[in-house]
């Protein structure tokens, strides 16, 4: 029995980590760790990544067939696993990102209307 | 998201956790390299990440389905605890599987009768052509309906004519002529049913015309088992009744006809012909998309035309043509009692549902404690409730399977003895298979109950009061004044609908007797009829078919042990001919023709055969042949309907008048009367029957005769007649130039067949009337028990304080035979509604019958007070002090 999520259903935040985890693996492969400080850096530590979340949702993107992993060493010369993105997985990241820009712009509108 | 997700998940997590070690690793080394301690930076690591352990139960969980887990643990946890408990277990199974099983039975009928399509091809545009009138419809035609029918292309794709029953015929040419099942059939036969033709072809429509020559199609079993399946049969000959018929063609093995068929030859009618004798049945495939309507318009045109051709009376006044669709003709009058009986099954489930759920809800009694430690412990009350629903799932499921086989043996046995003409189900009920529909009824059924007597259990237990329980005494402690009055009321609803079957039970039972009780009109006792095939052209013209009997009348009556011997076209209680007549003199009134009667062609010793009183005149003899004036006996019903003052021994009567040159002949001679025969069966009233001799028949009558119906052979015997039938039939094979017979039945087997319908439904229902009684006394007997055990306290306080035993005993007696009543007045009540859904099963017997209503109610009182008595007497043996010490 399989039970198909629709893709824009659930919280807002898991759906967002999903689709940053994504943007960060357009780059290249990379593990967990990573990752995380990617998404940290790059927001210039405003978001930070919970790391309790960040294996579920690794795991649940790759049993989605997003990402593919394997095992091999770092960076720091340590086993790591890395995650790299799939054709699927690169299509739901422009997929989500479209979602992304459609909703930040609409909330926009609305915030700038009520701001006048 | 693919079922991946739900495999392997042991290795997932190893995998996980050791990425997790990795990630806290590179943490670490962050950490440090920022300048820290090692031990600050693996323990900031750590800070930073959370529980590992919880991640890793998270991604598990994401990869499971929770209900499913949750399923499997209340599972594994019910079986374990219906395991602990045996006894209970393997009760509670048996009771649902008696339950399920004889719904299953029930259902299993009814699938095979009522709800599989017919095995033809698109069976839904398939329609029987039937006669319509005032008092409905019926089947039958005659070739000059057929020839009308026939010619309606705007409304039929195909019409095709088949024999009722057929007549059989002799193969012969071998060392032994073997009797076979042969059907007239017309050329479109084949055709319409889908027929598959596994060798050959079937019938042209010019080989179907009066001079088509013989020629046959075999079914599939004849081809196996005489040509060993050897397609070169086609175009060989086969003897039939001494003449060689061309074999044009075999019939494949799926191919099921009502009335079982070795072979196939065609009608070959004269369209041309007046005959208005009605002996074939008419289906027909309606065009597609031809609405009823279309249908009834267009026929309603064809009897007009019809009457228009043959003259305004070949129609009764109101008459007309009209069709029903095949599956429904050959369900006939079997879905309303089909239907009762499911009914019947439903009480018996709904028992032992009562009963089940009763001795559930002493078993969740006994458990107060445990449900109150798992709620202490966190348990939801819906977690306690799928908990137990679970368990009773698990049961029911058990009992559904047991049940499952029980229904399928029972059934198979029960049609195995004799369920009296039941369309559809093949010999002994081998039609009667096991199908999808079967399993999900069962399991459907098995589920229903599961929940229906799980859910009031399982609420109860749920509603238990946490501290209250968990501070009394042990298990023992009372249930409260609650899940009392529920066990009482199951009890009751049990006695009630026991009630109910037990009275329709014994209303069948009543009515079998009175059936049997009726007096046939013939002996049957030591009476075994055979049935002679006249087919072929030896046996156009009456004086040699008169040969046959009068030698075989001879040389029977030589063999030592039979007493008389009779021959008849008619075989009583099993088939008759009906006609028209006139009295001669006599105004017609509305009518085209003074009356109907039955019509039986008989050899002059056939009333001596059957012991029927000559009551008035005289009898046939010897002498009333083809040369002598004819004459004609009727019945004392005919008589009385058609004689209410007049003497109709100084009648004479025109038989068949206008019916047809076959039936042309002058008028007859009434010389005697005869006593009744209940013909039609127990149930029905005798009714007028006409008897001529065999000899004295036209010969266009006699060849008719010869076509559709075989000869019988009736024969009284001193003792078992079943010990002469070699000789007879050797001295028959003597008579006739080697003629075989066939359907060799002793009269008392034909009456009891005539009435296993009835035998079968009273067999059911006694069945269902039993399990119920059973049912119910367990039920109460739980009760009662359970009652006393947990009054053992206020016993002993009784006890102690100066109660005789027979006080104590009576007030348990007291206290179920209160329940009992109660039951036993719903119950009568129930009955006295239902058992008008009997009124067709019963004969002699009214459905508000005052000994089925007064026994039965004592019945039950009495099996529930022996019931009672157990428990009762437990209670007397209560020992004061182990009493009180318990306290």
């Amino acid at each position: 029995m399989v039970i198909k999520r629709p893709p824009d259903a659930g919280d807002i935040l898991q759906g967002t980590l999903d689709m940053l985890i994504l943007r960060t693996l357009v780059m290249g492969p990379a593990h967990g760790h990573t990752i995380a400080e990617v998404i940290e850096h790059t927001s210039e530590n405003a978001l930070e990544v919970e790391q309790g979340s960040l294996y579920p949702a690794l795991h649940r993107l790759e049993d989605r067939g997003l990402l593919s992993s394997e095992w091999g060493v770092s960076e720091n010369n340590r086993k790591a696993k890395f995650y790299r993105l799939t054709s699927k997985g690169r299509k739901e990241l422009s997929a989500a990102t479209g979602r992304w820009r459609r909703m930040t712009r609409a909330i926009g509108l609305i915030l700038g209307e009520s701001n006048e | 998201m693919s079922i991946r997700r739900f495999t392997d998940r042991t290795r997932k997590d190893e995998d996980l956790a050791e990425e997790i070690e990795s990630h806290l690793a590179h943490a670490q080394d962050a950490n440090t390299a920022r300048g820290l301690s090692p031990e600050e930076a693996r323990r900031r690591a750590y800070v930073r990440f959370g529980n590992p352990r919880s991640t890793r139960e998270r991604v598990w969980r994401d990869r499971s389905l929770p209900w499913l887990e949750d399923l499997w643990r209340d599972l594994r946890f019910a079986l374990r605890g219906l395991g602990k408990t045996p006894g209970f277990t393997i009760i509670a199974i048996l009771v649902i599987a008696v339950g399920i099983g004889v719904n299953t039975a029930v259902f299993s009928v009814i699938n095979a009768v009522l709800l599989k399509p017919l095995t033809y091809p698109d069976p839904q545009s398939l329609v029987e052509m039937r006669n319509t009138g005032p008092q409905g419809s019926f089947a039958g035609a005659n070739i000059p309906k057929f020839n009308i029918w026939h010619q309606q292309t705007s409304i039929f794709n195909q019409v095709a004519a088949y024999d009722f029953g057929g007549a059989g015929l002799n193969i012969t040419g071998g060392d032994h002529p073997e009797q076979v099942q042969g059907i007239h059939v017309s050329a479109d036969y084949f055709s319409l049913f889908g027929a598959p033709v596994v060798a050959g072809r079937t019938f042209t429509a010019a080989e179907d015309s009066p001079h088509g020559g013989h020629i046959t199609v075999l079914s599939y079993g004849l081809w196996k088992s005489r040509y060993g399946a050897d397609p070169k049969v086609v175009g060989t000959t086969i003897q039939l009744d001494g003449e060689p018929y061309l074999i044009v063609g075999v019939i494949g093995r799926g191919f099921v006809t009502d009335t079982p068929a070795d072979l196939w030859v065609p009608f070959q009618f004269d369209l041309n012909s007046q005959d208005m004798a009605h002996y074939f049945t008419v289906a027909a495939r309606l065009k597609p998309g031809t609405t009823l309507a279309q249908v009834n318009a267009q026929l309603r045109l064809a009897a007009d035309e019809y009457r228009h051709i043959y003259g305004k009376d070949s129609l009764p006044p109101n008459g007309g043509f009209g069709v029903v669709s095949l599956q429904q003709a050959t369900i006939g009058d079997t879905r309303f009692p089909l239907l009762v009986l499911l009914g019947a099954v439903g009480f018996v489930l709904l028992i032992a549902c009562a009963n089940v759920a009763n001795l559930l809800l002493a078993r969740a009694s006994s458990r107060k404690r445990e449900f109150a430690t798992r709620a202490a412990l966190g348990a939801g009350r819906s977690q306690i409730i799928r908990q137990l629903l679970t368990e009773s799932l698990t049961l029911s499921l058990a009992g559904g399977v047991l049940g499952l086989l029980l229904g399928f043996a029972g059934v198979r046995f029960l049609l195995g003895i004799n369920p009296g003409n039941i369309p559809r189900i093949g010999e002994d009920g081998s039609a009667v298979t096991l199908d999808i529909h079967i399993l999900l009824f069962t399991l459907g059924i098995s589920l229903l109950t599961g929940i229906l007597f799980g859910l009031v259990p399982a609420v109860s237990a749920s509603r238990s009061n946490l501290a209250a329980t968990l501070n009394e005494n042990g298990s023992r402690a009372g249930v409260g004044f609650r899940s009392d009055k529920l066990r009482s009321a199951f009890v009751i609803g049990e006695m009630a609908l026991t009630l109910v079957l037990v009275i329709g039970a014994a209303l069948l039972v009543r009515t079998f007797f009175k059936l049997q009780a009726v007096d046939t009109g013939f002996a049957t006792h030591n009476v075994i009829s055979m049935a002679m095939s006249m087919s072929g052209d030896r046996f156009q013209k009456t004086a040699p078919v008169d040969q046959v009997i009068r030698d075989g009348t001879d040389r029977v009556l030589a063999v030592p042990g039979v007493l008389d011997v009779g021959v008849t076209n008619c075989l009583p209680m099993n088939n008759s001919f009906g006609m028209i007549f006139d009295v001669v003199g006599r105004p017609k009134g509305n009518s085209p023709f003074t009356g109907g009667a039955g019509f039986y062609s008989i050899s002059w010793r056939y009333f001596n055969a059957l012991k029927i009183p000559l009551l008035r005149g005289r009898s046939f003899t010897e002498q009333d042949d083809g040369a002598a004036p004819g004459v004609v006996i009727i019945n004392q019903a005919m008589a009385r309907q058609y004689w209410p003052k007049g003497d109709p021994l100084k009648d004479r009567i025109q038989i068949a008048p206008g019916a047809g040159p076959a039936f042309a002949e002058g008028p007859r001679q009434v010389v005697g009367i005869v006593g009744d025969t209940h013909d039609d069966g127990p149930t029905r009233d005798p009714f007028p029957i006409m008897y001529i001799p065999l000899a004295q028949m036209p010969d266009l009558e006699t060849a008719l005769n010869s076509r559709v119906a075989p000869l019988w052979w009736i024969i009284r015997s001193q003792a078992d007649p079943r010990t002469l039938v070699p000789p007879v039939t050797a001295a028959l094979r003597g008579a006739s130039g080697g003629l075989p017979v066939a359907h060799i039945r002793t009269m008392d087997e034909i009456e009891a067949r005539n009435i296993a319908r009835q035998r079968f439904n009273m067999l059911l229902l006694t069945v269902f009337g039993c399990a119920g009684l059973l049912m119910a006394a367990i039920g109460i007997y739980g009760v009662m028990s359970y009652s006393v055990q947990q009054r053992t306290q206020e016993l002993g306080v009784r006890m102690a304080l100066g109660a005789q035993a027979s006080n104590l005993r009576n007030m348990v007696v007291r206290q179920g035979m209160g329940l009992t009543l109660i039951g036993v007045v719903i119950g009568t009540g129930g009955a006295l509604w239902l058992t008008r859904f009997l009124a067709s099963f019963l004969f002699g017997v009214k459905t508000l019958d005052p000994i089925a209503f007064v026994a039965m109610p004592f019945l039950l009182s009495a099996v529930a007070l022996v019931s009672i008595w157990v428990p009762a007497k437990r209670a007397t043996r209560v020992d004061p002090m182990t009493a009180l010490r318990l306290e």
